[in-house]
């Protein structure tokens, strides 16, 4: 026996020690540098589940039941095979909401129910309950065993005169104590607890050290080893050997138990709330579970080495295998150890503290999150939110554990430890087939699940956790025996008739029968709500990779909220540092517009994150609860967009929905070059597939204004008929001039009261205005559209889809445009060519006439050399010459030469040679001659605005007179004996004044005289520097050829001037007459 | 015995392979596999079942590190969850 207050010491030294170790793992984690993130501390702290039942109970087990204490730790190891996928799955999701709890997480898969969460946890504080009370009740005994006195009793004590009115009393409140303080200092239960679990990883280092120690003295120090126990043992009672290490066929160590044993510790390794909390909400890395997977069995496996050797000494040392459950006390006390026992029982006291801070810790975070809170939540959040909601969650540790208290001061005694532990274990595989249901069957739902475990939870009330309560109770027993009024079929542990299983078998067969029969068929029965298939993706594929195609928001908030409201909410739970940290670590990315808003498509994002950032301090159902009522109280809600390619085809896929409708748009375009029809079409697809109730297309005209040119539809005469001027009061200017689609959704929030008015009055529910516009340029026209019934109709990807519409809207305009610059610049163009030829032609045929008016040949007249020729230059140039013989010896003879280059100036030449034959007939003189024609022609040329100058000769043969006349014409030339002279007379050029008299010269020619008669085409020859060539260089050029024949002076004057003004060709007409007076007698004519 | 190693652990990176063992182990542990070893001799004079057990638990340990040992390699090359 040891003193108490040794005993007492020890312990609260041992606590001392724990706290320390916890707080220096807090520092250490606020510093950054934690102590707790690696894969053994991570390990050892799973290994929390070896507790005092692992410690006692299994001795006790194996000495009485044998070798069915060991499938509780085989199992384990068992499921460490899945863990690198199935855990990591679960831890994976828990981080990615913020789960608080294993109720939080399988309420959160069945969409947020708060029901589930109530359900679950109400389940694991009735399950919970024996497992404290057996840990309670390990931690007074092994104190009574080892010091003799009832529960921590202590030398001050005594002298008060405190009956300890049960033992384990004290117990239970100095664990609550230390629950309080290791798990609930803060709120948000999300977060790690570096110190709890740094604090547990030393008990467990503790419990292994001290239980090898007992064993390996008990084995090698009290025996010689292992083998020497067994056959000891089978010397003195063989058949209890064989009992105990062999399996019989049916009842308590049997095939059944063994197998229903290792179910039920493959469901609580996981399910359980303290394994859910250090195994998945403790985790620091993914990582971890791969090395805590083989770990953890190894830890296992070695408490578990000595617990057969021990159970058999003991059988050995005292005889029998009463008390067996203490059998690591009582050994070493009774070979005179009693160190060794207080190391025994800092060990067992290590394992039982443990659990129930941790399991306390998690179970009233359960019931604070859903029992609690959706009662508070109901109320107005207030300022001392907080402070109510910590302390709630103290009361609840302390709930807990006085429960247990509760539990073992009814059952106590008449249980051995282990069977009280396998009660709870019987109650937490109730949740393994909704969690495994929901992890990976999509189709498992909330009323599944609620059937399910509340079946599963009334076959274990009534087989298990009634009939314990009743064996230990003065209670009627005979309904354990008989069944309930006698009904044999409902006896609890025999139901239905199904005898011959141990409890627990019996138990687990017909809970889970039910359970998950249940489960299934409501699952398959009914459907899923909205909230649960959101749920669902999260859960079931959190591994599936993010692929290409955008997640497009199916949900949107009916009545806009800003920022500044959300982190007023937030603040009011969990304080406003940290609810303005939370808002700027979301807001980093994303923009915010200038009324503190965000856009409206990342509404829903937004609230989804305040209701994940409440629930990692409230729990996800009633974080959930909040968030809704306080929509409501603003006047908002989610709802669910209008799925508008629902409507379009009956397939599901959006993405090919939309891309149907563009290219439909493109055929649209491309088939058609009338903008009219192209516009035209374009609605008739938007308002066929989409069942919109108007559309109308605005061009920008010349002027700058918005004009309708197309619309489908019907209604709405007043925003058809009317042109947009391009101004920010109207919705339509605001798209046009910030060049973004403006659309409402619901048009009951529209500010601009032109436009409300028009609405309202056309009954328009939501419309959108979207900018025609390509790439880059400024936009040409505005796409709008309406609808009358449906509000939210414009989701983010079907403004995506109006805009890529639109834009290729502008493409066809702009194609449109420039054809149509093209067709008009071609059709200038022709025009121009046309008129080209046409004057070509016509210059052509004014160059016929003219030609058809010389004469073919000069006149024979003896003594005269007369030579001719007309050259008519690229343009017309209207020179005339003519000769009238009369007689042998007298010619007349005409130059004439029309001012301007037209047909209109070759017909007047031809009425003037009509004219001039008709007075030839008459014999004139040359003055009159010219004088008759100015009046005759003069009416004709100033209409025509043509003048003409002429040089009008007679000569006589016979005596060798020339007279002459001329009207303004080039003065010819007449050489004689190597000078040359102008033959000059007055008068001015025809049609420019009505009575004009002409002065008449006559001359008396010589033989070798030569008469040069040329038009001016010859001395205005331009060459490229711009010299004329002039009347010098013709003179001299003649002079020189004074004995040539006239036919070779005309030749020779023709090559010079061509090569004078070469390479041009010659502008004028040239046109030359050339008379030499030769002897009489010598006649030769050319012409 | 490195390289055996490497093979086997390349081996187990088959995300089937954990079924079967998985599967496997279920059935060692049960009727009536385990009835084999259900009688009461005792070889090293320790009972059959419990040596039985204990050893196959061992084993197992072993071949959760091995898978464990694979897994993390496949994290570290970035494959399958």
């Amino acid at each position: 026996m040891l003193g108490a207050n040794l005993v007492w010491g020890t312990a609260l030294l041992y606590i001392a020690l724990l706290f320390l170790v916890a707080y220096y793992a807090d520092q250490r984690q606020k510093a950054g540098r934690s102590i707790t993130a690696n894969p053994a501390v991570y390990s050892l702290s799973i290994a929390v589940y070896a507790t005092s039942w692992t410690y006692y109970g299994s001795v006790g087990k194996a000495a009485t039941t044998g070798m069915d204490f060991l499938p509780i730790y085989l199992g384990p190891t068992l499921t460490a095979f899945s863990w690198w996928f199935l855990l990591k799955k679960i831890v994976r999701i828990s981080k990615e909401n913020n789960i608080t709890s294993i109720a939080d997480f399988i309420s959160s898969r069945y969409g947020r129910s708060q029901w589930l969460g109530a359900i679950i946890t109400v389940i694991t504080l009735m399950g919970i309950m024996p497992y404290i009370a057996l840990q309670l009740r390990a931690v007074s005994t092994s104190f009574t065993i080892i010091t003799g006195y009832q529960d921590l009793h202590s030398s001050l004590t005594r002298g008060i005169q405190i009956a300890s009115p049960h033992p384990g009393l004290f117990t239970a409140l100095l664990l609550a104590v230390f629950s309080v303080l290791f798990g609930a200092r803060h709120l948000v239960s999300a977060e790690r607890h570096e110190g709890l679990v740094a604090a547990i990883a030393l008990e467990s280092i503790v419990k292994l050290v001290a239980m090898l120690s007992v064993g390996i003295f008990i084995t090698y120090g009290v025996f010689d080893g292992v083998s020497d126990l067994f056959t000891r043992m089978n010397r003195s009672d063989p058949a209890l050997l064989a009992r105990l290490t062999t399996l019989d066929g049916s009842g308590e160590n049997s095939y059944s138990s063994m197998c229903s044993l290792l179910v039920l510790s493959m469901g609580a390794v996981m399910l359980l709330p303290r394994q859910f909390q250090v195994m998945v909400l403790e985790n620091a890395q993914e990582s971890h579970l791969n090395s805590a997977a083989w770990r953890f069995p190894a830890y296992l496996f070695l408490i578990n080495l000595f617990i057969m050797p021990i159970a058999l000494a003991g059988i050995l040392l005292t005889g029998s295998s009463a008390g067996a459950d203490y059998f690591v006390l009582t050994l070493p006390m009774q070979q005179g150890h009693p160190w060794l026992a207080l190391v025994a029982f800092l060990g067992g006291f290590s394992a039982s503290a443990g659990m129930v801070m941790v399991e306390s810790v998690a179970v009233s975070t359960m019931l604070l999150n859903h029992v609690l809170m959706p009662v508070v939540v109901r109320f107005k959040p207030r300022g001392w939110f907080p402070f109510l909601l910590i302390n709630l969650k103290r009361l609840g540790i302390a709930l807990v554990i006085l429960l247990g208290y509760l539990y073992q001061s009814i059952v106590g005694e008449s249980y051995m430890l282990a069977n009280m532990g396998l009660v709870s274990f019987s109650a937490a595989i109730q949740f393994a087939p909704a969690l495994i249901g929901g992890l990976y069957w999509p189709r498992g739902n909330k009323k599944g699940a609620i059937a399910g475990l509340l079946l599963g939870f009334a076959v274990w009330s009534y087989t298990l956790l009634f009939p314990s309560l009743m064996q230990a109770g003065q209670w009627h027993t005979d309904i354990l025996l008989n069944g309930p009024f006698g009904l044999a079929l409902f006896k609890p542990q025999a139901l239905f008739g199904l005898t011959g299983l141990d409890p627990w078998t019996h138990a687990l067969f017909w809970s889970m029968f039910l359970n998950i029969s249940a489960y299934l068929a409501l699952s398959i029965m009914y459907g899923q709500e909205e909230k649960e298939k959101e749920q669902v993706a999260k859960f079931v594929q959190v591994f599936a990779p993010e692929n290409g195609t955008p997640h497009w928001e199916t949900k949107r908030l009916s009545k806009p909220v800003t920022i500044v409201q959300f982190v007023n909410l937030m603040s009011k739970f969990i304080g406003e540092p940290q609810a303005h940290a939370a808002i700027s670590d979301y807001l980093g990315e994303r923009e915010i517009d200038g009324k503190g808003g965000v856009s409206e498509f990342e509404l829903p994002n937004l609230k989804r994150f305040v209701e994940k950032t409440l629930a990692a301090s409230l729990g996800g159902a009633a974080a959930g609860a909040v968030l809704e009522s306080f929509l409501s109280d603003i006047g908002s809600r989610m709802e669910s967009v209008y799925d508008i390619f629902s409507t379009v085809r009956t397939s599901r896929d959006q993405s090919r929905e939309a891309l149907f409708v563009r290219l439909r748009a493109s055929e649209i375009m491309n088939r058609s070059l009338e903008l009219d029809i192209i516009m035209e079409d374009l609605l008739a697809l938007l308002l066929r597939e989409f069942k919109l109730d108007l559309c109308v297309i605005r061009l920008l005209n010349d002027q700058g204004v918005l004009q309708v040119r197309s619309h489908k539809g019907e209604g709405g005469e007043r925003i058809t008929a009317e042109d947009r001027i391009l101004e920010i009061d109207t919705h339509v200017g605001e798209a046009f001039l910030g060049r973004r689609t403006e659309f409402f959704n619901d048009t009951t929030y529209i500010t601009k009261p032109i436009a409300k008015e028009i609405f309202r009055r056309e009954g328009i529910k939501s419309f959108a205005h979207i900018p025609i516009s390509s790439e880059g340029s400024p936009p040409v026209g505005i796409l709008s559209v309406f609808s009358r019934s449906i509000i939210g109709l414009f989701t983010e990807q079907f403004v995506e889809l109006l805009e890529s519409l639109a834009g290729q809207l502008a493409q066809a305009v702009r194609i449109v445009a420039e054809r149509e610059a093209r067709e008009g610049e071609r059709r200038q163009k022709e025009a121009a060519l046309l008129e080209n030829a046409r004057v070509t032609r016509d210059l052509e045929l004014a160059k016929q006439i003219q030609l058809s008016l010389l004469p073919e040949s000069p006149p024979r007249l003896p003594g005269l050399d007369i030579a001719c020729r007309c050259t008519p230059a690229t343009h017309v140039g209207g020179d005339y010459y003519d000769f009238f013989q009369r007689g042998d010896d007298l010619v007349d003879f005409v130059m004439a030469d029309v001012s301007g280059h037209s047909v209109g100036a070759a017909l007047i030449m031809v009425e003037t040679r009509s004219v001039l034959r008709a007075q030839m007939q008459s014999v004139r003189s040359n003055k009159e001659i010219l004088r008759v024609l100015n009046d005759l022609l003069y009416d004709d040329l100033t209409r025509a605005e043509l003048f003409i100058t002429m040089f009008c000769g007679k000569y006589d043969g016979a005596t060798r007179t020339l007279s002459y006349a001329n009207a303004g014409h080039t003065r010819p030339l007449l050489f004689r004996g190597g000078k040359w002279q102008e033959l000059d007379a007055e008068g001015l050029i025809l049609g420019v004044e009505h009575d004009v008299l002409f002065e008449e010269k006559s001359l008396r020619l010589e033989t070798g005289d030569l008469l040069f008669v040329y038009t001016d085409g010859i001395i205005e020859a331009e060459r490229g520097s711009g010299e004329l060539f002039g009347v010098e260089r013709l003179c001299d050029l003649l002079s020189g050829m004074l004995d040539q024949e006239p036919e070779r002076i005309i030749e020779r004057v023709m090559a010079e001037v061509t090569a004078f003004s070469s390479p041009s060709p010659l502008q004028d007409d040239i046109s030359m007459v050339v008379m030499k007076v030769v002897k009489n007698g010598a006649k030769s004519v050319s012409c | 015995m490195n390289r055996i190693k490497e093979g086997v652990i390349r081996r187990l990176k088959l995300k089937d392979s954990w079924a079967i063992c998985f599967v496997l182990g279920l059935v060692m542990m049960n009727y009536p596999f385990i009835s084999i070893f259900n009688k009461p001799i005792l070889p090293f004079g320790i009972p059959l079942l419990y040596l039985y057990l204990l050893f196959g638990w061992l084993f197992s340990i072993f071949i959760i590190y091995l898978f464990s040992r694979a897994a993390a390699k496949d994290s570290d090359t970035g494959g399958r969850p």
